[in-house]
């Protein structure tokens, strides 16, 4: 058994930042372990910025920030949060400044700040349009002066959780085959988002929503699965996501009469209203006829109102993406771009410390040792949309508090223990998909679960569909079971993870689609035809979905309430949230 | 739709088999080579391994070789990777051990950046300022290319130094160095413009045949990056090492002669004054040159003591016209450089 003080799982900003702070205490152990090359998180893909309001570009606060938060979020989000999340802004981008990061400058030689969507000030602070790589980098650097144990290329395959103490994890090193045993005193996750399940999406292969069904095979519920965000400026086809940065800088968005048409929509932020808002927008405009292409399943996204030098200066990413991906010029022509599946507002539930803990229920229990942050997390910034560069701040800021709330406990954990009893679910997984023989292929069900979720469960949802959807989920779950693979190797076998990760992919859409069912209101990234108004009175609240127990055949659903009580101001009651 | 035949290197550790198989898939307009390997692992033959994750250029991961020149699979539409009709041949990258197919053991590449200690180092006698630095646009766009490496490892793996010197620091790593020695709140530029210069496999082991800037899919022009460093570090009056006294023995002898002079170029580079004072170290820099010059004189490469005149006058007097330009150039821009520096001092008050 190996064994360490702190174990984080994931090697994103969230995880290497958290990682970051415990290394400063030099008597701990603290380690990193990610089933890619930390430099390979998907974080890296991050393009448009990171918000805090410094002021730089024109006058900021961080109750503004939090006003637009809790606003963009449509009131779903945890104002304790989102005040940390603002307030300590600043201080955490002057940091990753302070350690190296290549953010852009203005004229004063400051960091560069730009328009968002759903902010009402300049408050993007930016690397170019690679703003993720840049962070992503830049703390991966400090790792390693910091000689941080790196676990690279080895995938968690079971938390191990007795008693509501976490005891470690079980994990499989990918090179090697070998499955071992790693215990921690306090192990967290900072595994990133679940957007794979849906056909078009800019997430990468990675995101898979490993670290979140862990956690609910552990026994701890899922919170707000039902709120996915889709990006209204994903490349048509492919999803690959073309930064709202774009939009930031003064792209227009246009449909098949090449008319502006957020002027209907949101005319008071035009194409800089919040993601969902645009997002349903263009799926409204393409359903209504006035798509574009000869596929009329996008709309445009012209870019030369920017001009061209800005362009090439600003967003030399949407420049190349455009062109190796779409073949199209955005100097000379306008991108078909389409809503894609972006970001995954729910996740494991959380408190403002990375404190893993079942909210506002009786005695609200905490997973003692266990912690959580960035978009695995739930904690919650977002609500039921997040805005864009928030998630960038969420990752740095929570990371950083789920490090000091690792800081602030581990030395008085007790030391913990996983025996062989403990590994079995995991050496059983992988067992059975090295030995099964069923006739059912990966790569299908896979494909089958994604079109089902994105036509069924995408932009717009209503009971009808959703309840085809689940069945269809019930379906491919059955399948799944009478699955074989092809690689039956220890050395770097992709073809067996590829079955485990459809594992975490086919369970967690169901919870994705039974808390979207229950949901009976619009609200954020969740929009339902057949109840298309907010209703605070019986939804603001959010969903906890726990794994079905021996006899049930389905998620239990509970709820918890919304929090209004940040410490340093008055919270922002509900409003209705217009743009 | 049309056929697209690949051919694949392939290894099997289990057996330790290399061979090269043939796929064919049907590929649509607009596909990548790597939407094609995911096609022919979804659906042909799952026990085919390869690394990928963000598919849209950042993440690193799918560097690889298609038709012998490495490249990120996911950025290679297959229209561009191959003739119409022709196979489209991928293999793993270069320089480095393949572990499966077309992984390989990316230890060695991703150590070099920890041998370069490619981190900042803050200044340790004042605490950073309350707020940012401050950093001039100009100064950030200097070396703000440089920081857009992926770490994918394609330069490396079409590195021609690498592929014989073990020990060099690789055009990815040298460029990362270079980004921090050009950032201004970085504490340790000299030591780095040092390190860099004495190192072995340092930045003047580089022999400048542009493979990396060829090679990288963002803009990091590493090669480019090497050389300012070669600039920067004998500013820095770093010069008593192999590398400058290489630099300054083949430009002199040029000047001189018109001509590279071979014979006078070891000892030049290992340095005539250690020679003369009995440096044990420089004879056996010496003896190293010995299996090299022998194999140029028998293949008649090294020019005989009669041949060492050179070019002749009128050839001479055009040579030094290139020389005294380039001089010129380069005090007209040493200047400009100078003017800049002076006012961004004053403007961030600091470093």
């Amino acid at each position: 058994m190996l064994q360490h003080d702190v174990l984080i799982v994931g090697s994103g900003l969230a995880g290497m930042r958290a990682a970051l702070e415990v290394s400063n205490d030099p008597t701990l152990d603290v380690a990193i372990l990610s089933k890619v090359h930390p430099l390979r998180s998907h974080s890296g893909a991050a393009q448009g910025g990171i918000a805090a309001s410094l002021g730089n570009s024109a006058e900021d606060s961080w109750d503004l920030h939090m006003f637009d938060t809790v606003k963009g979020g449509d009131y779903l989000v945890d104002q304790d949060a989102a005040e940390v999340l603002t307030r300590e802004g600043p201080e955490n981008i002057f940091e990753l400044e302070h350690m190296g990061c290549a953010f852009s400058r203005d004229d004063e030689g400051r960091v560069a700040q730009r328009r968002f969507g759903g902010h009402t000030a300049p408050r993007a602070c930016y690397a170019a349009d690679r703003t993720g790589h840049a962070v992503l980098t830049v703390l991966f650097e400090q790792l390693l002066r910091r000689g941080v144990k790196v676990y690279s290329e080895w995938y968690a395959l079971d938390l191990v959780v007795k008693d509501n103490v976490c005891q470690g994890l079980v994990a499989y090193d990918i090179l090697s085959g070998q499955i071992e045993a790693i215990s921690a005193k306090a192990v967290m996750f900072g595994t990133g988002g679940y957007g794979r399940a849906f056909r078009v999406t800019t997430n990468a292969f990675a995101s898979t929503g490993d670290g979140v069904v862990m956690a609910y095979r552990a026994g701890i519920p899922l919170e707000d699965m039902e709120f996915v965000q889709f990006h209204p400026t994903g490349l048509q086809g492919s999803g690959i996501l073309l930064s709202e940065a774009a939009r930031g800088e003064g792209a227009h968005i246009v449909n098949s009469d090449g008319f502006r048409f957020m002027e209907n929509y949101a005319p008071g932020r035009m194409e800089l209203a919040p993601r969902d808002i645009v997002a349903r927008a263009e799926q409204s405009e393409i359903e209504a006829g006035r798509g574009v292409t000869t596929l009329r399943d996008s709309v445009f996204m012209d870019l030369r109102p920017i001009g061209e030098e800005r362009i090439r200066y600003a967003l030399p990413s949407v420049l190349h993406l455009a062109r190796d991906f779409a073949g199209i010029d955005p100097l000379e022509a306008p991108v078909p771009i389409q809503p894609t599946a972006h970001y995954s507002m729910g996740g494991i539930p959380c408190d403002i410390n990375g404190q893993v803990r079942i909210k506002d229920l009786e005695g609200a229990p905490e997973i003692t040792g266990f912690f959580a942050a960035g978009e695995a997390s739930c904690v919650s910034v977002h609500g039921a949309n997040r805005l864009g560069t928030n998630s960038l701040l969420e990752a740095v800021v929570m990371g950083r508090r789920a490090g000091r709330g690792i800081l602030d406990v581990v030395h008085d954990l007790e030391p913990t223990s996983i025996d062989e009893g403990d590994m079995a679910n995991a050496i059983g997984e992988v067992d059975h998909f090295l030995t099964a023989t069923g006739d059912q292929k990966v790569g299908e069900i896979r494909a089958e679960l994604r079109d089902t979720m994105m036509d069924k469960c995408g932009v717009f949802r209503d009971d009808a569909e959703l309840r085809d959807c689940l069945s269809e989920v019930k379906d491919y779950q059955e399948r799944f079971k009478n699955i074989s693979i092809d690689d039956h190797g220890s050395t770097f076998n992709t073809d067996l993870l590829d079955a485990i990760e459809l594992g975490h992919m086919l369970e967690y859409s169901e919870v994705i689609t039974v808390g979207a069912i229950a949901r009976q209101e619009s609200r954020g990234g969740h929009a339902r035809r057949d109840f298309p108004d907010r209703d605070d009175e019986n939804w603001h609240r959010h969903t906890l979905a726990y794994r079905p127990q021996d006899g049930e055949d389905a998620p239990r659903l509970e709820y918890c309430a919304v929090n209004m009580e940040p410490k340093f101001r008055e919270p922002f009651p509900l409003q209705e949230r217009t743009y | 739709m049309a056929q697209q035949e690949f051919i694949i290197q392939r290894y099997n550790p289990d057996t330790d088999e290399s061979y090269e198989e043939s796929f064919n898939v049907d590929v649509q307009p607009g596909q990548t080579v790597l939407d094609c390997l995911n096609a022919i692992k979804w659906e042909q033959d799952g026990t085919l391994s390869f690394r990928m994750s963000c598919r849209h250029a950042i993440c690193g991961s799918c560097a690889m070789k298609v038709n012998g020149q490495s490249m990120l699979s996911c950025q290679t539409q297959v229209d561009a990777a191959a003739e119409r009709g022709d196979p489209i041949h991928v293999g793993p990258q270069g320089n480095q051990n393949v572990v499966k197919d077309l992984v390989v053991d990316v230890t060695k590449f991703l150590n070099q950046f920890e041998r370069a200690e490619t981190w900042l180092e803050p200044y340790e006698d004042q605490d950073p300022p309350e707020r940012e630095y401050r950093q001039k646009v100009e100064e950030f766009d200097h070396w703000s290319h440089a920081s857009t490496c992926i770490h994918c490892g394609a330069c490396y793996s079409d590195c021609t130094v690498a592929a014989v010197d073990e020990n060099f620091l690789g055009p990815a790593a040298l460029a990362k160095a270079y980004r921090f020695v050009m950032d201004s709140r970085d504490a340790k530029r000299e030591e780095r413009l040092k390190f860099l210069s004495e190192e072995q496999g340092g930045i003047w082991d580089c022999t400048r045949c542009y493979m990396c800037v060829q090679a990288c899919p963002k803009d990091v022009l590493p090669m480019d990056a090497i050389m300012e460093l070669r600039t920067l570090a004998i500013e820095a009056g770093h010069t008593n090492n192999h590398g400058v006294r290489h630099h300054k023995g083949f430009t002199g002898g040029v000047r001189k002669r018109g001509r590279l002079d071979e014979m006078m170029l070891p000892v030049q580079s290992v340095g005539l004054g250690r020679l003369l004072t009995g440096n044990l170290s420089a004879h056996k820099e010496m003896m190293d040159y010995t299996p090299g010059a022998i194999r140029l004189l028998k293949s008649r490469k090294l020019l005989t003591i009669a041949q060492r005149h050179g070019a002749n006058a009128e050839g001479r007097e055009q040579i030094e016209r290139i020389f005294e330009e380039v001089e010129a150039e380069k005090h007209h821009h040493d200047v400009d450089a100078e003017a800049f520096g002076a006012e961004f001092e004053t403007a961030i008050g600091g470093h």
